[in-house]
């Protein structure tokens, strides 16, 4: 490696970690449901690293422990995940030259909170050739803190006893990601609707009551966003 | 035996979802600027969904819908919300809704 790269992987490093504070709580809950909700040990920290996906793991799990069908568990990670979409597109020509192996180690690795700094500091075609060292060395701090904290969830929360109720702690972690996703009016509306529509089809069977709720709150969401046009676009922000 | 292979087929699932929402556009290196309604659908989805995992968690108890405040979940989960608007900190809104649990549990 060459020094610039070695400096820019440093600075990257630096400017995520402040963010630690956020992850490590989060890291922790998540380990101690996956291991309340039913998993192994080992699979639970096989989860982790495959997943590396906080919200969508928290999300799948009170599923899992319903029994709900692999599809059903598989397209709610998908939607939750959707935000990954739109900063693939967003990162796309920022990494277009690098090699196959590093695109897909960037996207394997690429978080929220790094999203947000690197896509804030660099524009794609700024002549910077070091920045997605920059974009590692970020990543590979909150993915270092977040496995650390999940492991440290998963072995210590099997101690917890079971009358703690834990498994409510990610459930609270999920309301604390879903703060900064509520960026404008609309949004809040379409989490109102499906919240409202989970409330009402809680009993349908396959969990599919869940999939109405996200199909009329995104409906209704549009609807809004349509009905009175809003020019408020809030920062991305949470997991 | 059966639970295993579930277990395992979600995380190897939603191992494969995960990588390719983050690798759909970088992987290709494709250049698409996303039209602003398909953006829109992207970013309210996750908030819908996340609502609608939350909300029937808090509100039923053993099975049974129980919006009252003899409901020690929605108490500790609407004390959660405050704190996560007011505070932006995950930590805060874990340990503080938890503390909202038992408390809620000790008067209930």
């Amino acid at each position: 490696m060459q020094r610039a790269q070695i400096s820019a992987l440093g600075e990257g490093a630096l400017a995520a970690a402040p963010q630690l504070i956020g992850i490590v709580p989060w890291g922790v809950v998540a380990g101690v449901a996956m291991v309340a909700a039913g998993l192994t040990q080992g699979q639970a920290v096989a989860m982790s690293l495959l997943v590396f996906a906080g919200s969508a793991q928290l999300a799948v799990l009170p599923l899992f422990i319903a029994k709900a069908p692999l599809w059903v568990m598989y397209a709610t990670a998908l939607v939750v995940n959707l935000r990954y979409v739109i900063y693939s597109a967003v990162l796309a020509p920022y990494f277009e030259r690098l090699s196959r192996p590093w695109r897909a180690l960037l996207s394997y690795i690429m978080v929220d909170g790094m999203f947000a700094l690197f896509a804030g500091k660099f524009r794609p075609d700024d002549g910077r050739p070091h920045k997605h060292w920059y974009f590692l060395g970020g990543s590979l701090v909150m993915w270092t803190a977040w496995q650390i904290a999940s492991c440290l969830g998963i072995f210590a929360g099997a101690l917890i006893p079971r009358e703690w109720s834990l498994e409510f702690a990610a459930t609270l972690a999920l309301i604390a990601v879903l703060i900064p996703l509520l960026f404008d009016r609309a949004v809040v509306c379409a989490a109102l609707a499906a919240g409202a529509v989970a409330l009402a089809a809680a009993k349908w069977p396959l969990n599919l009551g869940l999939l109405a709720a996200i199909a009329v709150g995104v409906a209704v969401g549009l609807a809004v966003s349509r009905l009175a046009p809003e020019n408020a676009r809030g920062e991305e922000g949470g997991g | 035996m059966s639970e295993s292979w579930a277990a395992w087929a979600l995380i190897v699932g939603m191992g494969l979802v995960a990588f390719f929402t983050r690798a759909v556009f970088i992987l290709p290196g494709s250049h698409l600027k996303l039209p602003a309604t398909a953006e829109r659908v992207l970013r309210y989805a996750p908030a819908a969904a996340i609502m609608a995992i939350i909300l029937p968690d808090l509100a039923f108890t053993q099975g049974a819908l129980s919006i009252s405040i003899a409901n020690p979940k929605l108490v500790a989960g609407l004390v959660a919300f405050a704190l996560a608007v007011a505070t932006r900190s995950i930590l805060l809104t874990i340990v503080g809704g938890m503390l909202a649990l038992s408390a809620a549990r000790l008067l209930a």
